[in-house]
């Protein structure tokens, strides 16, 4: 999980900076960074799943 | 000294004579130019003014402050040859070089103080038996970033940036490595500049050497505000190495040492490109972020959750330094913003007035906004939280600040204040990431918001010099025409997101397996400073924690 998540975030960006060099079009671009940025989020989000289901408050040892 | 003086007391009447002369030959050419509307003539009538002191009045002194700094205090290149029109010249270059040395200096000196407030804020907000734990990182996070700062991180930073004009123009930071991809060169990193030496040996370097080094240092001291209370010293010290002379400097050179994101504009016609006036992003984005990895990685503090999830408040254990380390931040901050100048002469930089302004007024309503929040969900209007409110205006600020009005200075920081008392609740109750400063709020999500507030506020009316990254004009947000300029910031969000924040993660994670982050939980409970440092913070004190039953007694 957590290298899925490592590929998110960093896939996020790549869809970001690949608008740019994809398309002429400000829309497109900017779709592709709004895009972009949401797979970033949801890669952080996944991340701190695979923390969070190990923390040691859950675990019940403090 | 002495020589000098002396020549200035024989030879100050001639100089005086002599620079009447010069400006009474260039008279006629004013008088033929007479038509153009603008230019003021030198004439004759001006040269009454233009006298130096006597040997009379050099020996009575000069209590009223009229006859000291004359045409005799100007340095000649040639005593023998007299003063000369290149004197002249020559010194008011330097006067405007000197001018901005000493602003950028100064406001470097105030940003290095704000330690002192991330240091009290950070303390505070910390359990008494962490105290002598949690100043000492504040404390050797001074050191050991600038010593990463000054092997390496530097030249990474600004190794490529070439040279700013006003700071004298000199061009020893001139090596960018870049990638040529898509058509486009990809600036990432500088080549010059490793340990200062070589052709970095220079006054415009070290001038920008110590007021970069400063932010530098204010993005490590972020991170340790939400690692407190549990991190192990020698992690600490690796990480905020790594942090000094790597992470921070790549970003650093994206946006402000010539590199890819500050070519957006150039290369893909998105306004200016990247911009970041003063590092909400370059500084406190990528402090705010690498405090979320690395608590991420951490864990929580024990106690700070029940086995249900929900989180306890562990508070402080002094508000009253708490509020004193925020207004300290708060002043510093008028090195922060005004002092990314880099002059106060030339260039469009007479704008720190402006620049000042909107600083505080973000700020202010910051923590209004803050202090709104607290007292309609809570029914208190929390100190704590206020301060972290005036902090928040004053990050989200920090990068539009050059280039959006006290209107949007007001906005900017008002919709800060509230956002970070979201981002505190989310961080801790949905995330349940133990944050115990808020830092990760206040720096990332707030440095996040400033980067994109510039993108939409900027209005246009600033223009240092005549371009900005390299492109022609002043910058424009989304609200005063340019959608552009809103997209390389978009750019730049993601790229502290997906990019920087991955590589804190994966560095510090790196440090967890191979010498591991967290203390002991024996160490935690009994409080980290006898166990990590040796020492307690308040050693004439009993120390008892909240709820743990478990005591110190430092009496003996």
């Amino acid at each position: 999980m957590q290298i899925l998540a490592i590929l998110m975030l960093l896939g996020g960006w790549m869809i970001a900076v690949g608008g740019l060099v994809t398309s002429d079009a400000l829309a497109i671009r900017f779709v592709l960074a709004f895009l972009g940025l949401g797979t970033s989020l949801a890669g952080l989000v996944t991340l701190n799943q695979t923390h969070v289901q190990n923390a040691i408050w859950k675990k019940g040892r403090h | 000294m002495m020589g000098s003086t002396l020549w200035r007391r024989r030879h100050g009447w001639w100089a005086a004579a002599i620079f009447a002369a010069l400006v009474g030959g260039a008279a006629p050419l004013h008088a033929d130019e007479a038509s153009d509307p603008a230019p003021v003539a030198i004439t004759t009538a001006d040269l009454k003014g233009v006298s130096t002191p006597s040997a009379d009045d050099l020996a009575k002194g000069d209590p009223g402050g009229t006859l000291t700094g004359s045409a005799a205090d100007i340095v000649m290149a040639d005593p023998k040859a007299g003063l000369t029109i290149a004197d002249l010249v020559n010194q008011v270059g330097q006067n405007r070089i000197a001018i901005n040395f000493v602003w950028t200096l100064v406001t470097g000196f105030l940003v290095m103080f704000m330690q002192a407030g991330f240091a009290l804020v950070e303390t505070g907000l910390c359990r008494a038996k962490n105290a002598n734990h949690t100043m000492m990182m504040n404390f050797m996070v001074y050191g050991f970033g600038m010593f990463a700062y000054w092997v390496m991180g530097f030249a990474l930073q600004q190794g490529g940036s070439a040279g700013i004009t006003n700071l004298g123009g000199m061009n020893p930071l001139n090596g960018e490595f870049k990638l040529s991809l898509f058509g486009k060169d990809w600036g990432l990193f500088g080549t010059k500049g490793f340990f200062l030496s070589g052709s970095s040996y220079d006054v415009g370097v070290m001038v920008l050497f110590l007021f970069q080094m400063v932010f530098m240092d204010t993005a490590t001291t972020i991170v340790t505000g939400a690692a407190a209370e549990r991190w192990k010293f020698v992690a600490f010290g690796i990480s905020t190495f790594f942090l000094g002379a790597i992470t921070y400097p790549l970003f650093g050179n994206w946006a402000w040492g010539g590199g890819w994101l500050s070519q957006l504009g150039g290369n893909f016609h998105l306004g200016h490109g990247y911009c970041d006036f003063a590092g909400s992003g370059v500084v406190h984005s990528v402090g705010g972020l690498t405090a979320l990895a690395v608590a991420l990685i951490i864990g929580p503090r024990i106690g700070k959750y029940n086995r249900d999830g929900s989180p306890n408040a562990i508070p402080g254990h002094d508000i009253t330094m708490v509020l004193l380390g925020c207004f300290i931040l708060a002043f510093g901050w008028f090195g922060f913003n005004p002092g990314s100048t880099l002059g106060a002469s030339g260039a469009g930089s007479l704008r720190i007035g402006s620049i000042a302004v909107n600083t505080m007024l973000a700020g202010a309503t910051g923590s209004f906004a803050a202090v709104l929040y607290m007292w309609i969900r809570f029914g208190k209007p929390d100190a704590s939280m206020s301060g972290n409110g005036l902090l928040a205006g004053l990050v989200a600020i920090t990068a539009p600040s050059g280039f959006v009005n006290t209107v949007g200075a007001a906005i900017i920081g008002f919709s800060a204040g509230f956002l970070v008392c979201l981002s505190v609740e989310f961080v801790e109750r949905v995330l349940k990431v133990d944050d115990p400063v808020g830092a990760i709020s206040v720096h990332g999500t707030c440095g996040l918001w400033g980067v994109l507030s510039l993108g939409l506020f900027a209005d246009g009316t600033s223009n240092y010099g005549g371009s900005w990254n390299g492109v022609e004009g002043s910058v424009t947000g989304l609200f005063y025409g340019d959608a552009g300029q809103f997209l390389a910031q978009l750019i730049g969000v993601c790229t502290l997101v997906g990019v920087i924040f991955t590589l804190s993660y994966v560095f510090n994670w790196l440090v967890e397996v191979f010498v591991g982050q967290r203390v002991s939980a024996e160490a935690e409970l009994e409080g980290l400073d006898l166990p990590e440092m040796g020492a307690l913070g308040y050693p004439e004190f009993q120390l008892v924690t909240p709820g743990t039953g478990h005591s110190v007694d430092v009496g003996r």
